[in-house]
């Protein structure tokens, strides 16, 4: 049985554990605790340690879902997950624009280890105050190449047009 | 719907680039305690900025400052009444009242103290709204001042590490040009310090090797390369790491190199998912 892996990350409360959710097979694993530090003014529940989820694609394949835990003291966790990944989808709340640098400083941690196929998702498009994808391009500076899709995370079509994006991504990189 | 957010979280001089590269037309809204400022743009140029204390017509202005006469004022306001669809800076050059370079430099003086000022807000409400136009009396300015010219103005006043520390995280990052840089200079004036720096960004050198050469301070070189990253010229890039490290001493492995039919088989199966 050979598994593969993506990695679901983003600042606190962008939507990790939605977005996972909605595409599991399984129930999601997901470690929720009462939130601490800063995060408790925003949400009761946050993920500690990371949410896992899963999609067979096969008898002999698996592809495994790994949501990064929003709060900082717990960025030991991004190396060990980041660890052998296929890709990389970086959720970024689009309502609040107080969470960008964080995402800028998100990004940077992983490109710092190597290249990762990435691309970015700008979550809650449903809400009336979301920022489009463009202007995120253009808040978060990202390089043209670089794909910035709109996303509703509790949206099922939404979160698969977003993993089949990044799978393009990865699918230039791969080989015959 | 508009943009909103804090300048605490998203400075003031990353939405005027968010303006300039995304080509808006609108009005930024400014406000703390009892301030209130508003920045009036057309597809990515500044024309006009009002404070809440001071959102006078241009004529009105312009007689304090002594270009225009109470007697032409009211001419021109009058003339501007009975035409539709044109602005009070129009109707003052159509009646040759005023010179329009005379109007440029008055307006764009007061206009560019307005936004500088704003620059010092560590923190304030903002609010874009798009499409939204000024009031064709207020101070427009016959030619739109493009927004790069301001931010490295706003930037030469930062006296602080806290908010370069964002964007430039440690002295041994390199510098180096985004696509073209020639073209984008073109709305700006460097001061000579600024040239020294700019003159020094080669791609290879970091902003300890740039401050060693220019035998400038570290956070000079800092504050100006902020400019530049700022207002959309350069780019500070990590120095290429020799061989990846897990914190936990491991090197990290390579990313896989995965097989064109493994990666169908994941795109087919989350297609018909
Ligand atoms: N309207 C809307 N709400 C969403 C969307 N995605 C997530 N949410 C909500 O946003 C909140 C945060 O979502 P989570 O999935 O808990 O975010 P997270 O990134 O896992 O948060 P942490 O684990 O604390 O870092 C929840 O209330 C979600 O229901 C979306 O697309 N639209
Ligand atoms: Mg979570």
């Amino acid at each position: 049985m050979q598994t593969v892996k993506m990695v679901i990350s983003g600042a606190v409360n962008a939507g990790k554990t939605e977005f996972i959710k909605t595409i599991s097979e399984i129930e999601v694993v997901s470690t929720e605790r009462p939130a601490t530090d800063d995060t408790r003014l925003i949400k009761k529940e946050t993920t500690v340690a990371m949410d896992f989820g899963r999609i067979a694609i096969g008898d002999d394949l698996v592809l495994h879902l790994f949501g990064t835990p929003g709060q900082k003291r717990f960025d030991f966790m991004w190396e060990i997950l980041s660890e052998g990944m296929l890709g990389l989808v970086i959720l970024v709340d689009s309502t609040r624009p107080e969470t960008f640098r964080e995402t800028n400083r998100i990004i940077d941690f992983f490109m710092s280890y190597r290249e990762t196929p990435y691309v970015v998702a700008a979550n809650k498009q449903d809400r009336p105050n979301a920022w489009s994808p463009e202007e995120l391009r253009l808040a978060l500076r990202l390089p043209s190449h670089i794909k910035v899709l709109p996303c509703m995370a509790t949206d099922r079509e939404s979160v698969k047009n977003v993993l089949l994006e990044l799978l393009d991504v990865i699918m230039q990189r791969s080989e015959d | 719907m508009p943009l909103v957010g804090n300048i605490r979280d998203f400075g003031l001089s990353d939405f005027l680039y968010l303006v300039d590269r995304g080509y808006k037309t609108g009005c930024l809204h400014l406000s703390r305690a009892d301030e209130m400022a508003s920045l009036y743009f057309d597809k990515g140029k500044l024309i006009t900025a009002t404070r809440k204390d001071d959102n006078v017509p241009v004529t009105e202005l312009l007689v304090r400052k002594g270009k225009l006469t109470p007697v032409q004022a009211a001419q021109a306001t009058q003339v501007h009444q009975s035409q539709n669809g044109v602005t009070l800076s129009q109707v003052l050059l159509n009646l040759e009242l005023i010179g329009r370079d005379e109007l440029q430099r008055v307006l764009q003086q007061h206009i560019e103290e307005a936004v500088y000022a704003l620059f010092s807000w560590n923190e304030g409400e903002f609010r874009f709204e798009q499409g939204q136009r000024p009031d064709p009396t207020a101070p427009i300015m016959p030619t739109p001042l493009a927004v790069e010219h301001l931010i490295m103005e706003g930037v030469r006043r930062i006296d602080e590490w806290g908010r370069i520390r964002d964007r430039i995280p440690s002295t041994d990052m390199v510098v180096k040009f985004i696509e073209q840089p020639v073209e984008r200079t073109k709305g700006i004036n460097l001061a000579a310090d600024e040239w020294r720096v700019f003159a020094r960004i080669n791609g290879k050198d970091t902003l300890a090797e740039i401050a060693r050469k220019t035998g400038m301070s570290e956070f000079e070189v800092c504050r100006i390369v902020y400019g530049f990253l700022t207002a959309g010229l350069v780019d500070v890039i990590r120095k290429p790491a020799p061989v990846p490290m897990l914190a936990t001493g491991r090197p990290l492995a390579e990313a896989p190199r995965v097989k064109k039919s493994l990666v169908t088989r994941i795109i087919n199966r989350i297609r018909g998912m």
